[in-house]
């Protein structure tokens, strides 16, 4: 065996002037947009406006112009309380059970040949792909009464969970899939050589690349979810208080002429989804400092 | 012997990578693994890390049968040609992640890693990510990284491929000198027979899965065993059939003995030495010759000429 000892540091380092560079962090100056960008961003926050900021803005106009009673009616009656809670709860577990269960699949997808799999990565877009409502009848077919595998959930709140977790499957799996593609493997060797066993390397060395795309493919999830009608709506059976969504819960307050209560409740929704980006962006920076 | 490699075959498909090699690495030696791209060297090296399987055959390092052990138990310094290092940690992370692995001491890792640091002299730049350094940093960083769970040989693979000539070269002088203060068994693979010569102690030349020749650089570059050994080691021509060197070729005005008569159809003049294609009369073949600016001029050697050639081995 050779056992290494370091002596002092060989003579000379090489020092080329290329060796030496500086952290690049090229940091555009303000105000020095040419015609053409200037065009782009201006076409780009009209569209934008039309078709996200004006609207949302008159969500919250609307809601504001009945006043802080009008939000202290719509949060404090049980039946929006218990939609909320069911829905956002829901989610929130939706969307952790997806940011593990999908950076699996994306691993088996990416890492792993197995027959059929070209198959299946088709398949992964169609919980996404369907419009919802047939993903509803779908999961109705199969879950619901006389389902033909004996499994049944409707008007349960399992039938929240899982329609919910049908139609956000495809998010985490195709955020963290080109990423794990185009890992470079060398450094999972690396770690190999250095000692490092399968878990290990995975927990320390590949996980860290994914995080951005695991968070990312979480908001998505998030967003959708608490967002989710149509898959929701046939299965749950919509029992207030009990397996009824916001969503189904904000569509009944306006068929009741109750706008007002609808757009509380919008806006609330509108602050809940905000929250979970800025959590989101703030737990995926956290985690890629702890390392 | 340090590292044994007994009738080691491996295909990818149809494709033979490696066919029944032998070779013995001996201790406390740098040695170049030298051949052609597609020749089988990485994969050799890799089949002596632990990171790919032989299909057949026995590895042996310091005296314990490897063949079956994963990489993490062969105690093998690993340095990849594009770097492999971990983007999310900074470089004193980098370095210290085998001995974390290993859960020695806090105190000892950091104390180590600044050794470490400083040997490859990387000390100032502990707290950086491996994207603020340039590559030859990151190489020598990686080479740090390997060097810090004391393996008992260190293969790195093409290690200086990714840089530019320059950092390339430099680096190359300063493994050679890091090499005979902290001599641990080394083996690394190139395809630059310059590198190669240059820096090892002994060059093993590998060609389509095949050991062509095993020797120090001087008795690869003087005793070739065969034409490819000699027409990958430095330039050569042909003479007669034979090959020779382009520079052992002796330019003589006066017609003697042994001579072939030609003409001169190209020179070139490279620096300090000038290139001459002759077109032999004789054998109608065109022969590369090399010469000094200072002989060329001594004979005013111009296209058109007639020269008298006549291989240096032959008048020795």
């Amino acid at each position: 065996m050779t056992t290494l000892t370091v002596r002092p540091a060989p003579p000379g380092p090489p020092a080329s002037g290329s060796d030496h560079r500086r952290p690049r962090r090229a940091r555009p100056k303000r105000h020095t947009l040419t015609g053409g960008s200037g065009l782009g961003l201006g076409v780009a926050m009209i569209w934008f406006s039309l078709l996200v900021l004006i609207p949302l803005a008159a969500v919250v106009v609307t809601a504001a112009g009945g006043g802080v009673g009008t939000f202290v009616d719509a949060l404090t009656n049980a039946q929006t309380l218990a939609a909320l809670r069911l829905t956002v709860g829901a989610a929130l577990v939706v969307t952790v059970l997806n940011m593990v269960m999908g950076t699996v699949i994306a691993w088996v997808l990416v890492r792993d040949r197995f027959w059929g799999k070209r198959v299946i990565d088709l398949v992964i877009d169609i919980p996404f792909a369907l419009p919802t409502i047939v993903a509803g009848l779908v999961l109705l077919s199969l879950y619901g009464p006389g389902s033909p595998i004996g499994v049944q959930v409707n008007n349960t709140r399992w039938a929240v969970f899982l329609a919910l977790a049908f139609v956000t499957l495809p998010f985490v799996v195709r955020t963290v899939q080109p990423v794990l593609e185009e890992i470079d493997t060398d450094a999972e060797d690396a770690a190999a050589a250095l000692g490092a066993d399968r878990f290990t390397t995975f927990r320390r060395v590949v996980l860290p690349a994914l995080v951005p795309a695991i968070f990312s493919g979480a908001a998505l999830s998030f967003a959708r979810a608490i967002s989710e009608y149509g898959a929701v709506v046939l299965l749950s059976g919509n029992l207030p208080g009990r397996t009824e969504v916001v969503s189904v819960r904000l569509f009944s307050s306006i068929e009741g002429g109750n706008t007002a209560a609808a757009a509380a409740l919008a806006t609330v929704m509108l602050l809940i989804a905000l929250l979970a980006i800025v959590v989101l962006d703030l737990g995926q920076r956290w985690v890629a400092r702890r390392g | 012997m340090s590292i044994e490699v007994r009738g080691v075959s491996k295909r990818f498909g149809d494709f033979v990578a490696l066919d029944d090699v032998n070779v013995s690495l001996p201790t406390g030696q740098l040695t170049a693994l030298l051949g052609p791209s597609g020749g089988g060297k990485s994969t050799l090296l890799r089949i002596i890390a632990g990171l790919d399987s032989a299909d057949s055959g026995t590895v042996t390092i310091e005296g314990t049968d490897a063949t079956h052990l994963p990489p993490q138990r062969r105690n093998v310094g690993f340095v990849f040609q594009h770097y492999a290092v971990f983007k999310h940690m900074t470089v004193a992370k980098n370095v210290a992640f085998g001995l974390e692995i290993r859960k020695r001491p806090k105190a000892e890792i950091k104390k180590r890693v600044d050794e470490l640091l400083d040997l490859v002299h990387l000390g100032q730049f502990a707290h950086r990510l491996p994207s603020q350094l340039s590559g030859g940093q990151r190489q020598r960083m990686a080479l740090a990284r390997a060097l810090a769970v004391e393996p008992s040989v260190l293969l790195l693979d093409e290690p200086f491929g990714a840089l530019d000539a320059k950092v390339r070269k430099e680096l190359r002088e300063w493994l050679r000198r890091l090499h005979d203060e902290v001599p641990v068994t080394t083996v690394f693979v190139t395809h630059d027979q310059e590198e190669a010569l240059e820096v090892a102690d002994e060059i093993v030349v590998v060609n389509q899965g095949r050991i062509e020749q095993v020797g120090t650089p001087d008795q690869l570059y003087d005793e070739p065993a065969n034409d490819f050994v000699m027409g990958f080691l430095g330039e050569t021509t042909t003479l007669e059939g034979r090959m020779v060197r382009p520079h052992e070729i002796e330019l003589s005005p006066v017609r003697t003995a042994h001579e072939l008569d030609g003409v001169v159809v190209r020179l070139l003049r490279v620096g300090f030495e000038v290139r001459l294609t002759v077109l032999v009369d004789r054998t109608g073949e065109e022969v590369q010759v090399v010469t000094t600016r200072a002989h060329a001029r001594a004979l005013g050697l111009d296209v058109g000429d007639v020269v008298h050639l006549s291989p240096a081995s032959v008048l020795v």
